[in-house]
């Protein structure tokens, strides 16, 4: 185990490397599931008999979902240790806090990339500024990027910790008009109802996509808890910089005359003179 | 403490240094954050002017047609059997029927459709009411024919949550469903 002052060369461990082992192996069988052995979505209409469906641009949806879902949980448990940072005021707190955000605003970007890519076959379009989902998870990005760049506006470490903290606290507000944007404005979304509050899903496309969510939560484990290490470790660098910046100030002058400065005398008897 | 004046210890400037310059990295967040900012006002005013354009199914819009009047708006139906591709005023558009609540509505849209259009998988379309009739609004099976149509050039389609492979909830609309 690490000394006090040591610092580990790695933010690796045995268990986070075989965590990341099995996330990798996990993210190989999600794709042979999703882009093989899984079927495209052709269904007959019950009406004019024809084909229609999203056909292959549904296997997108084993990537979008998962995220769409990890990522929520990313920036909820980021408002669980904002709540932290504000109650508790330790590092541990503010350090997962900081982990989490940025895990979850990843995950964001890349819903909302994977959602655009699979937008524009099913939709006819890569854009819709009038989906209240799609704005609703722009400004949720848009919000946490917010988040971290204001991490970087003050020298303040507990100030800025304190302010990303009610930030982050805000931002969540977001999270339930994303998820039930689309029962609330069912009408005004082209986004389709939850299918799987309504079970509309069976056999491997619904394997597929629970094993989509094992997937990316183990990815999400992983990389937060591998952020969480480097973020640890950028805090006790900068505590070793504060310690190191001390001792050097204090070599500037001898003891002695840091002794007489502060009034301090080895001499017992001069503690007692007038 | 001793007090000495005879021998006054030497000075020592104890006051806190100014912290090191991490200046620009503060000045490049807060540029950052600005421009957040202002990402997120651009999306609330795009969004509210977007909100402007009103949404109606067809039947609100064929009951609001003379409120209406040339003003664009959104609408949402599905198309009836009988797709016809043919030419208005030099560009390509596809004339059709679009329904809901089996209230019918000929369309005449401008450009080219979206890939997974097709009769009775609903879609949103952005355009004006037109008086007249649609150009070869005789090929339509079930033509409104009221003397109006929608002209649109925005078109996207609406898709249902069903990822069943026998699973087709879409209600019926019209006599071509």
């Amino acid at each position: 185990m690490a000394g006090r002052d040591e610092t580990p060369g790695t933010t690796g461990s045995r268990g986070s490397r075989l965590l990341g082992c099995v996330a990798l192996a996990s993210l190989g069988v999600l794709g042979v599931l999703a882009f093989v052995l899984t079927g495209p979505d052709v269904r007959i209409h019950p009406t004019t008999g024809e084909e229609f469906g999203q056909f292959d641009a549904v296997r997108m949806l084993y990537l979008h979902v998962p995220m769409a879902i990890l990522m929520y949980a990313s920036f909820l448990l980021c408002a669980v240790a904002s709540v932290g940072v504000l109650v508790k005021r330790t590092p541990w707190w503010d350090v997962m806090a900081h982990s989490t955000a940025e895990v979850g605003t990843v995950l964001c970007g890349l819903v909302l990339v994977t959602g655009s890519i699979w937008g524009r076959p099913v939709w006819n379009t890569w854009w819709e500024w009038g989906d209240v989902r799609l704005m609703t998870t722009l400004v949720l990005f848009l919000l946490f990027a917010g988040y971290l760049a204001l991490r970087g506006t003050t020298s303040d470490p507990r100030r800025q910790e304190r302010q990303a903290a009610v930030v982050a606290l805000v931002a969540v507000l977001d999270i339930p008009l994303v998820n039930r944007s689309v029962e609330w404005w069912e009408n005004r979304t082209l986004h389709q109802r939850s299918t799987l509050e309504e079970l509309k899903i069976e056999d491997l496309t619904l394997f597929t996509l629970m094993f989509g969510f094992l997937t990316f939560g183990l990815v999400v484990w992983w990389l937060t808890l591998q952020r969480f290490r480097v973020g640890w470790l950028e805090r006790a660098a900068i505590d070793h910089a504060v310690g190191s910046a001390i001792a050097e100030r204090r070599s500037e002058t001898s003891a002695v005359e840091l002794d007489a400065a502060i009034g301090v005398s080895d001499d017992p008897a001069g503690e007692e003179s007038p | 403490m001793t007090d000495d004046a005879g021998s006054e210890p030497p000075s020592l400037d104890l006051t806190p240094r100014p912290a090191r310059p991490a200046a620009g990295n503060r000045r490049g967040a807060i540029a950052l954050l600005l421009l957040l900012v202002g990402g997120i006002i651009f999306v609330l005013l795009r969004t509210l002017g977007d909100a402007s354009l009103f949404f109606y199914d067809v039947a609100e819009a064929v009951d609001l047609r003379s409120d209406l009047g040339d003003s664009r708006f959104r609408v949402v139906g599905t198309p009836q059997p009988g797709l016809l591709v043919t030419e208005l005023d030099g560009a390509s558009a596809v004339v059709f029927t679009l329904c809901a609540d089996d209230v019918l509505a000929d369309v005449v849209h401008l450009g080219d459709p979206a890939e997974l259009f097709q009769a009775g998988v609903p879609v949103v379309l952005q355009g004006a009411w037109t008086a007249g009739r649609p150009p070869d609004m005789a090929g339509l099976p079930d033509a409104a024919g009221d003397g109006w149509y929608l002209r649109t050039d925005h078109m996207v389609v609406k898709h249902d949550n069903d990822y069943r492979s026998d699973g087709a909830e879409l209600e019926p609309c019209g006599a071509g469903g």
